[in-house]
């Protein structure tokens, strides 16, 4: 566990410490959670009892895998909005993967998402992780087109 | 009327064929969308500060005072970004369902109907969520389905989530939700999200996926086939 700054998580959430005191401990959110689902048995509730008392678990499995699927708020009592405090998160510790990266990457030079250059940025990770097997059925996804640059102010 | 047209970046991309439907829909019926000039992207889901997401939406919105405050985004995750930007409700910012109520849908001119097509319409997550940003009407693609003769199925994982955006991060995972999803789908599944469109595609075994605007454009008689 790396410690991190919980003051930027409640900043960069929107959130203040206060907000997180309602949290019941239900746990209707662990019971809906997309990811109990497939049963990877995980509890969103954890991660902001964990960010009230300051100590920041930075590893728990759903900074990597939670889906911002919103599931969790419209269940909570609070509609605490615990995917964008997960984003916070993982925004503050690092935990960006290659394709956030690379997302990124591309909205800084040319202010959008231009999908080609993306792909290249990520072929190696593409070829790596078995993705190519897709690639005849994303054809209709391919598509030459010129990108656009967004001025700058 | 004259729309401010927020494509997003999918749109010009790989959901390609989502944009041509909806500028044709929109044509069909007679409603003009403007493209916002130099629109940006949205922010998606790629920043952890909310703010920044908030400023990215925020500067499309002014963008789009050159055309209209009326502003359609088809992508539900361009869509919800824009409305949480719009912090004083001076913007109208629409998902295309939000224009094309029921009683609109059923006054235009239909060639076809859906008689003998058993459909799942599979909304996902943020058509439906957060409630703030969600569409009005959210049976409004059942009510269309059967309306025109068709049958719905499914309607149980029609909020469920494909895990379409770690789909580069964890592929095992989204292949185990999108398979939930399939399992309980008709042969003809409809969508709405590009990632959701990519992600049961790839996993679908037969099962075709449409976008929404393939089903409008096939009772307008502007699509051969589903
Ligand atoms: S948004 Fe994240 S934490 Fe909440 S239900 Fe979905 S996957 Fe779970
Ligand atoms: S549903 Fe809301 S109130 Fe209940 S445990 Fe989860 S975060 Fe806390």
């Amino acid at each position: 566990m790396q410690m991190i700054d919980t003051e930027k998580v409640f900043e960069y959430s929107g959130y203040k410490k206060e907000d997180f005191s309602v949290c019941l401990g239900c746990k209707i959110c662990a019971s809906v959670c997309t990811l109990n689902d497939i049963g990877e048995n995980v509890n969103p509730q954890e991660i902001l009892i964990s960010i009230f008392l300051g100590k920041v678990l930075n590893t728990h499995p759903l900074v990597r895998l939670c889906t911002s699927c919103y599931r969790c708020t419209d269940s909570c009592p609070w509609s605490i909005r615990i995917p964008e405090v997960i984003r916070a998160l993982k925004e503050i510790s690092q935990k960006e993967e290659s394709f956030g990266k690379a997302f990124r990457s591309s909205i800084k030079i040319f202010g959008r998402i231009y999908e080609p250059y993306v792909i290249l940025k990520l072929s190696s990770v593409l070829l790596r992780k078995g993705y190519i097997k897709f690639f005849p059925k994303w054809i209709e996804y391919f598509s030459l087109h010129l990108p656009h640059f967004v001025r700058r102010d | 009327m004259v729309y401010a047209y927020y494509p997003g970046c999918s749109l010009k991309g790989s959901a390609k064929k989502l944009d041509v439907g909806i500028r044709k829909v929109f044509g069909v019926l007679g409603m003009h969308l403007e493209e916002i000039p130099d629109w940006n992207c949205c922010g998606a889901v790629e920043y952890g500060d909310a703010s920044e997401i908030r400023s990215m939406s925020r500067k499309n919105l002014f963008k789009a005072l050159k055309v209209s405050t009326r502003i359609i985004a088809p992508c539900p995750l361009c869509s919800k970004n824009l409305k949480e930007s719009d912090g004083s409700g001076e913007f109208s910012i629409l998902h295309p369902l939000d224009v094309l109520s029921l009683d609109f849908l059923m006054s235009i001119p239909a060639k076809k109907d859906l008689k003998g097509y058993v459909i799942t319409p599979y909304y996902g997550c943020l058509l439906l969520r957060p409630k703030e940003t969600a569409i009005k009407d959210k049976e409004i693609m059942e009510k269309v389905i059967l309306s025109f003769g068709g049958q719905v199925a499914g309607e149980e994982i029609k909020d469920k989530c494909c895990g379409g955006n770690k789909f580069f991060v964890d592929k095992e995972i989204v292949y185990k939700l999108s398979k939930i999803v399939l399992k309980k789908s008709s042969p003809f599944i409809v969508v709405f999200c590009p990632l959701c469109h990519m992600v049961l595609k790839t996993f679908s075994e037969g099962q075709k996926v449409l976008y929404f605007t393939d089903l409008i454009l096939y009772i307008l008689g502007e699509k051969k086939e589903l």
